[in-house]
């Protein structure tokens, strides 16, 4: 048994649905293996330039980041790779797993970035790509799943580093 | 002056911030390089080893990882409280890996020199030593503060010392 504990950065531009999405996310933990359990510390950050400075100070030694912008929204897409940018440079010599999100997928007629640009934007910054409606509760887990997977595969990774050593 | 740090010889591991019973503290007293005790995720991560009695401590070798800050603190009580600071450093990330021989080779320093301590981190490829005037302690806290990594490994912790009469 072990139990692993990961600092994720949410970030995005102000009112993407960062907050509706982590105060959505509940896991029972029956989504994992019972060989390791883990415990992702959610560090929703405000979106609102003026709080920057303060938000980056919460930042500091981040293990993943998940990037969130509203798919109705063209400038909260365009906002994301500044986002990342930030967060990665808390960790220069270090790529960053994460998750690419966009959000509230409920509104269908509104929506101005395609999946293809989601998809695109996240493969060339080694995210990867998620959709959700925290409104509907739809997909709201998926993200949260695949950084707790990835977390857990970067241990075993690192793990097996270790061992050759010395 | 021996190890007193080891398992063998009535040090324990007191308290630790990660677990994975696969890679279990232990390793860290058990006199081999090959095993060690893994950070499971976040930093701050702390491990404290406590001696069978007080000990006045010759020097201490630490064998590690992926370290970046370090502080080391002593208690003299009982118990594990009332921590003061002996060091602090910042080990600088240097690429490339340490030879087995020159681990060994580092390990090996004796404490000549009756008044003063030899601390060694063997982190990223160079040893860093530094020295602190001569101390005793019953517990050693040892807080890793920041890393290279996402995890850090803590191979080995040696503490040449004798009993305090
Ligand atoms: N239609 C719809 N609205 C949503 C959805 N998720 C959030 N919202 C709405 O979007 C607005 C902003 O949501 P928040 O979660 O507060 O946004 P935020 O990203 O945390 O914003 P900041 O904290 O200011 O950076 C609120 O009015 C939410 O009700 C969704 O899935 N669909
Ligand atoms: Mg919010």
């Amino acid at each position: 048994m072990v139990v692993l504990r990961a600092k994720v950065i949410v970030t995005g531009d102000p009112a993407v649905g960062k907050s509706a999405l982590t105060q959505a996310f509940h896991s029972d933990g029956t989504h994992f293996p019972k060989n390791y359990s883990m415990e992702l510390y959610l560090y929703d950050s405000a979106g609102k330039e003026i709080f920057a400075d303060i938000v980056q100070q919460h930042w500091t030694q981040p293990d993943m980041i998940l990037v969130a912008y509203d798919m109705t929204n063209e400038q909260s897409f365009n906002a994301c790779n500044k986002w990342f940018e930030r967060c990665q440079a808390q960790k220069p010599n270090q790529s960053i797993p994460g998750a690419l999100v966009a959000i509230k997928t409920d509104l269908k007629q509104r929506r101005v970035i395609s999946t293809k640009q989601g998809r695109e934007y996240a493969n060339s910054k080694g995210l990867e790509y998620f959709e959700c409606s925290p409104k509907d509760h739809e997909n709201v887990e998926a993200p949260f799943y695949y950084l707790a997977k990835e977390f857990h595969n970067l241990y075993n990774v690192k793990i097996e580093q270790m061992k050759t050593l010395t | 002056m021996f190890d007193v740090a080891l398992r063998s010889a009535g040090g324990t591991i007191a308290l630790v911030t990660s677990f994975d019973e696969k890679y279990p503290p232990e390793n860290i007293i058990d006199g081999s390089l090959d095993t060690f005790w893994p950070t499971t995720g976040m930093f701050p991560q702390e491990f404290i080893i406590t001696f069978s009695t007080l000990m006045s401590i010759g020097n201490i070798k630490i064998l590690c990882s992926n370290v970046k800050e370090l502080c080391i603190e002593k208690s003299t009580k009982t118990e594990p409280v009332e921590f003061e600071p002996l060091v602090e450093k910042e080990i600088e990330n240097i690429d490339g890996q340490m030879q087995r021989e020159e681990i060994e080779a580092s390990f090996m320093i004796a404490s000549f020199c009756s008044n003063i301590i030899h601390v060694i981190i063997i982190s990223c490829s160079k040893p860093c030593r530094m020295h602190i005037p001569v101390t005793s302690a019953s517990h050693l806290r040892f807080l890793i503060k920041s890393a290279f990594d996402h995890f850090v490994s803590i191979h080995n912790v040696s503490v040449n010392g004798t009993a305090v009469h």
